[in-house]
């Protein structure tokens, strides 16, 4: 009876029925699993690759939006445009008597103008910045300055409010860790700057910096005897770049405190009474057990946030406009103000790339300490 | 007594390190709040007050006309309806596409799992404004009108980030479910939503609300795509050009007003679902 019921195909073989099912199983499951992924594929490949794909070829071209023109292909022509420095040192400008003239009351010396200095064939280049190094004038000339300073703003940016935010974040984490009445309300406080949009907070802070004493930083700067209650932060070159720096580290700060508290609640509490026995000190807890085993969370809460500030947008677009320029603005006006498709497209690739950069960077780092 | 001294002043230094933090995360709320409750005349108030004052005397005096202001102006109201419309959507279509994909990827067996998985972590870390003018191309050639198209183009971000999530936890859920599920004569797909779908609820929760939230915050594609279509704007946008019914300048009693009505479902939502806010923002990053 057991012998007849073992199935016998035609050849009079006994098939294993085990294998065939399990295979043919597998086999059910694979073509399954892509009909499930197909849906994502296809929309990240119609939003992300495909576009990124044409942003690429674009940048090599001329390409003007919404014109009828036919692009023409321009090789790295943008790039160099957007990308081109160049160093001069300035001579003084020396009279008939071979001496070098001085301005008559402040006693500097005169140096000529930089226009005429730097070189304007095969393309113009542009005063970018001026320093003095021993003794010697120097200029840095630039074919797009703009986007020469977008790019040092968005850098001096992202990492002043990375190591403010981390710094500031962990200090919260630690103080919120402790056990305290009212610490799941300070959560959801911690919560707040986070949900809101950034265009709200960037408008509200703008109103908070507004230029006469009606804005809340004019008062506060007053009252502690500093300025005339009328400083004009947003328009004033060298308290645009900090104000933009505030509103960040109040906007993400929390977020970065909430993500290290995550990561400080992982730590067992058993290694601080062991440290509590063997008499070390607070500070010397935080050093030999906090810092080090907070650190893969830390790694990656600064990957996030120095990705999320090279690409910074909103708060430049919104408080700013194109008075300064982030990056991202600065993509952004060339495509939408100028309509330079092209042009936009390769201060896109330029960003695209530093990003890449500091994301390999940071693969780099985490993978050296998870070893 | 020295020691119950020195812990008193340390328990008082705590609790002020602590009042200090919270008022430095509230204050601009709360100067929001104060702002959009004053009239023209007691914004332009010179020191501006800390409370709504009346010019003249000191007598505390709020209105509510920025508010009723907002809710008159056409373009605020419109801004709120796309607003929930594009987030709304955004959020069901990428926790359905993205659950599929995460079933996939966390628990069935097929050739090239890891290169998918790869490439759609590397796309939380995709920078948007790379895909600007491409993707402005696109819809452009395509006609797509404004709502779906920024529908679409959040996928970008709430998609691989709803996947990523969902696959770490269908990848916890026991391999016994399924197993006895496809004992008892279950496809794959019929266990996927009929045993497994209802047990990662939690997680579909936590990940929809993250994507909503960012979503609803989202800006640059917002601006662009709306450029010639102001209709179609949302709440971001809208605030971000808020201009007043008559007066030529910044109306930022109203701007605040706004800025408050859009804050503070967002507050509620954080105020009901903190715990899964946490948790999903911490399975986004820490396992990141």
């Amino acid at each position: 009876m057991s012998a007849e019921s073992v199935p016998v195909d035609k050849n009079h073989e006994p098939v294993k029925p085990k294998k065939r099912g399990i295979s043919e199983l597998a086999k059910r499951e694979e073509r399954l699993a892509y009909i499930l992924l197909i849906p994502t594929l296809v929309i990240l490949f119609i939003i992300a690759f495909y576009p990124l794909g044409s942003v690429f070829y674009n940048s090599l071209t001329d390409r003007q939006f919404a014109s009828a023109q036919e692009p023409q292909f321009v090789g790295l022509a943008n790039y160099s445009n957007l990308l081109s420095v160049t160093l001069i040192e300035l001579e003084p400008e020396i009279d008939d008597a071979g001496q070098i003239i001085r301005d008559p009351e402040t006693g500097e010396i005169d140096y000529p103008p930089v226009v005429s200095v730097l070189p304007r064939e095969p393309r113009r280049y542009r005063e970018f910045t001026q320093f003095g190094l021993f003794g010697s004038q120097y200029v840095i000339g630039a074919t797009d300055p703009e986007f020469m300073r977008a790019i040092y703003d968005t850098m001096a940016f992202t990492v002043i409010t990375v190591i403010l935010e981390t710094v500031l974040g962990l200090g919260i984490a630690l103080v919120v860790n402790s056990e305290f009445k009212g610490r799941g309300m300070m959560r959801v406080v911690m919560l707040v700057p986070w949900a809101i949009p950034t265009a709200v907070s960037s408008r509200m802070w703008e109103w908070m910096f507004k230029d006469t004493r009606a804005g809340f930083f004019n008062i506060l700067f007053q009252r502690l005897g500093f300025g005339s209650g009328q400083i004009p932060f947003l328009v004033d070159q060298s308290w645009q770049l900090p104000a933009m720096i505030a509103i960040d580290v109040w906007k993400t700060t929390p977020f970065m405190a909430l993500l290290l508290l995550a990561g400080l609640q992982l730590i067992p509490s058993d290694l601080y009474e062991a440290a509590d026995v063997d008499g070390a000190g607070k500070l010397r807890q935080f050093w030999s057990v906090t810092l080090p085993l907070l650190r893969p969370t830390l790694a990656v809460a600064l990957v996030f946030r120095t990705l999320d500030a090279v690409r910074v947008f909103d708060l430049f677009q919104i408080v700013l406009a194109q008075s300064r320029y982030s990056m991202a603005s600065f993509a952004y006006y060339r495509l939408i103000d100028a309509q330079q498709m092209g042009y936009s497209s390769a201060a896109s690739v330029v960003i695209f790339f530093i990003i890449f950069v500091f994301a390999i960077l940071y693969i780099r780092m985490l993978g050296v300490s998870n070893d | 007594m020295t020691r119950t001294r020195r812990e008193l002043v340390g328990r008082a230094l705590f609790w002020a390190v602590i009042v200090v933090i919270a008022i430095y995360l509230l204050f601009p709320f709360y100067w929001a709040i104060n702002s959009s409750l004053k009239t023209e005349a007691q914004l332009q108030m010179t020191p501006g007050t800390f409370v709504p004052r009346a010019p003249g005397t000191d007598d505390i005096s709020i209105t509510l006309q920025n508010y009723s202001a907002v809710f008159q102006n056409d373009r605020f109201l419109t801004g709120l309806k796309n607003s929930v419309i594009v987030a709304v959507s955004t959020t069901i279509i990428s926790l359905v596409v993205g659950s599929f994909a995460a079933f996939a990827l966390g628990k069935l067996r097929f050739r090239g799992k890891q290169p998918s998985l790869y490439l759609i972590l590397s796309m939380t870390m995709f920078p948007q404004v790379a895909v600007l003018t491409g993707l402005y191309a696109v819809i452009a050639t395509l006609q797509i009108p404004a709502i779906p198209s920024m529908i679409l183009s959040y996928m970008l971000f709430t998609l691989p980030f709803t996947t990523w999530v969902m696959t770490s936890f269908f990848e916890g859920l026991p391999n016994e479910l399924m197993l006895s599920a496809q004992v008892d004569g279950a496809t794959p797909f019929q266990t996927f939503y009929m045993i497994l779908l209802p047990l990662t609820l939690p997680a579909l929760v936590t990940t929809g609300l993250l994507a909503f939230i960012n979503a609803w915050n989202e800006y640059l594609f917002a601006l662009t795509f709306t450029t010639i279509e102001p209709d179609a704007r949302t709440v971001p946008v809208a605030i971000a050009l808020f201009t007043g019914q008559i007066s030529f300048q910044e109306p930022f009693g109203e701007i605040m007003a706004a800025a408050i009505v859009v804050t503070i479902p967002l507050l509620v939502l954080v105020l009901i679902f903190q715990k899964k806010i946490m948790a999903g923002l911490t399975a986004g990053a820490v396992k990141g």
